[in-house]
């Protein structure tokens, strides 16, 4: 058994996330933001400007998708944990061909294992009538980022770790 | 002939409903069954015939959850080897368009071709 690793860089380059909007929010572009999500792989979490997080992904080399562990480390960050449930954690293996000649032949060099991704999805939910998203706060430093649940209409959500707002500061009326 | 195996179906995993499947993957894995000239075999999550087919193959070759990913493509071969070729991608469906050109493009599709012209 290969014990997991961080990727080769030339797998990491042909992951690393592209452009995107967010979808059914707010249709502002989703910045990508490198957390450390307790493994040798790399994390990334895809949010609005708002701080709507989109998907949250991680991945490192191994022989095994490493569901159970991130499971674990996003609890850890998680207000409530209960938020992160297994379902919602869904894997994929990248073997090489699927990446681009470069990435394909550098792996083909490379006997046992493959790049392993889980990605946390968490739709939005209904709760008192209101919709709920999860949100990320940054604040914490990559590796402290604190997800959390909150409606989308009204205050600017707070984190519940630090108080901070979260997303855009608004101006106030003068 | 020493290596004398032959692709004989791809299955594609899908729903109609997801834009990573339809008609994304369902076009490019119809490309990649005729380059190859294997027949391929659509397996919709949403039937309940063919969902029980589906899960038994991400189970046994793919990458499998409680509520797994689509599409999943797996490409079988005439000794009995099935080998799980792609998941589509969670970011968004651009970038599962780019890994299909990839795999259509790639050293290995060449060679798995070379192996039929012989």
């Amino acid at each position: 058994m290969t014990p997991p690793r961080a990727l080769p860089r030339i797998v990491e380059r042909s992951l690393r996330p592209v452009g995107g909007r967010c979808y059914r929010h707010c249709d502002q572009p989703l910045r990508f933001h490198a957390l450390r999500l307790g493994g040798p792989g790399t994390g990334w979490v895809l949010a609005c400007p708002s701080g709507v997080v989109s998907v949250t992904r991680y991945v490192e080399w191994g022989d095994r998708p490493p569901t159970a562990r991130l499971w674990r480390e996003l609890r850890r960050r998680t207000v409530p944990p209960t938020l992160v449930r297994r379902r919602d954690l869904r894997s994929a293996t990248r073997h090489g061909p699927e990446l681009g000649r470069p990435a394909e032949r550098d792996l083909a060099r490379r006997p046992g294992g493959a790049a392993r991704v889980v990605y946390w999805r968490l739709y939005p939910f209904r709760r008192r009538g209101l919709e709920h998203r999860l949100f990320v706060c940054l604040r914490h430093g990559r590796r402290e980022a604190v997800f959390f649940a909150a409606p989308t209409a009204g205050e600017v959500p707070r984190c519940p770790r630090c108080g901070s707002a979260v997303g855009p500061r608004r101006r106030s009326n003068p | 002939m020493p290596n004398a195996r032959r692709p004989t179906r791809l299955t594609l995993v899908l729903a109609d409903w997801c834009p990573h499947c339809v008609p994304l993957s369902d076009r490019a894995g119809r490309r990649l069954a005729r380059l190859l000239r294997v027949p391929i075999r659509r397996l919709d999550i949403d039937d309940p015939r063919q969902e029980r087919a589906a899960d038994r193959i991400v189970r046994q070759f793919g990458d499998p959850d409680p509520d797994y990913l689509i599409p999943q493509v797996f490409l079988e071969w005439s000794d009995g080897s099935v080998d799980h070729l792609l998941t589509g991608f969670s970011e968004q469906v651009a970038r599962t368009a780019r890994a299909w050109n990839d795999l259509l493009a790639s050293d290995w599709l060449r060679d798995v071709r070379r192996g039929l012209a012989r």
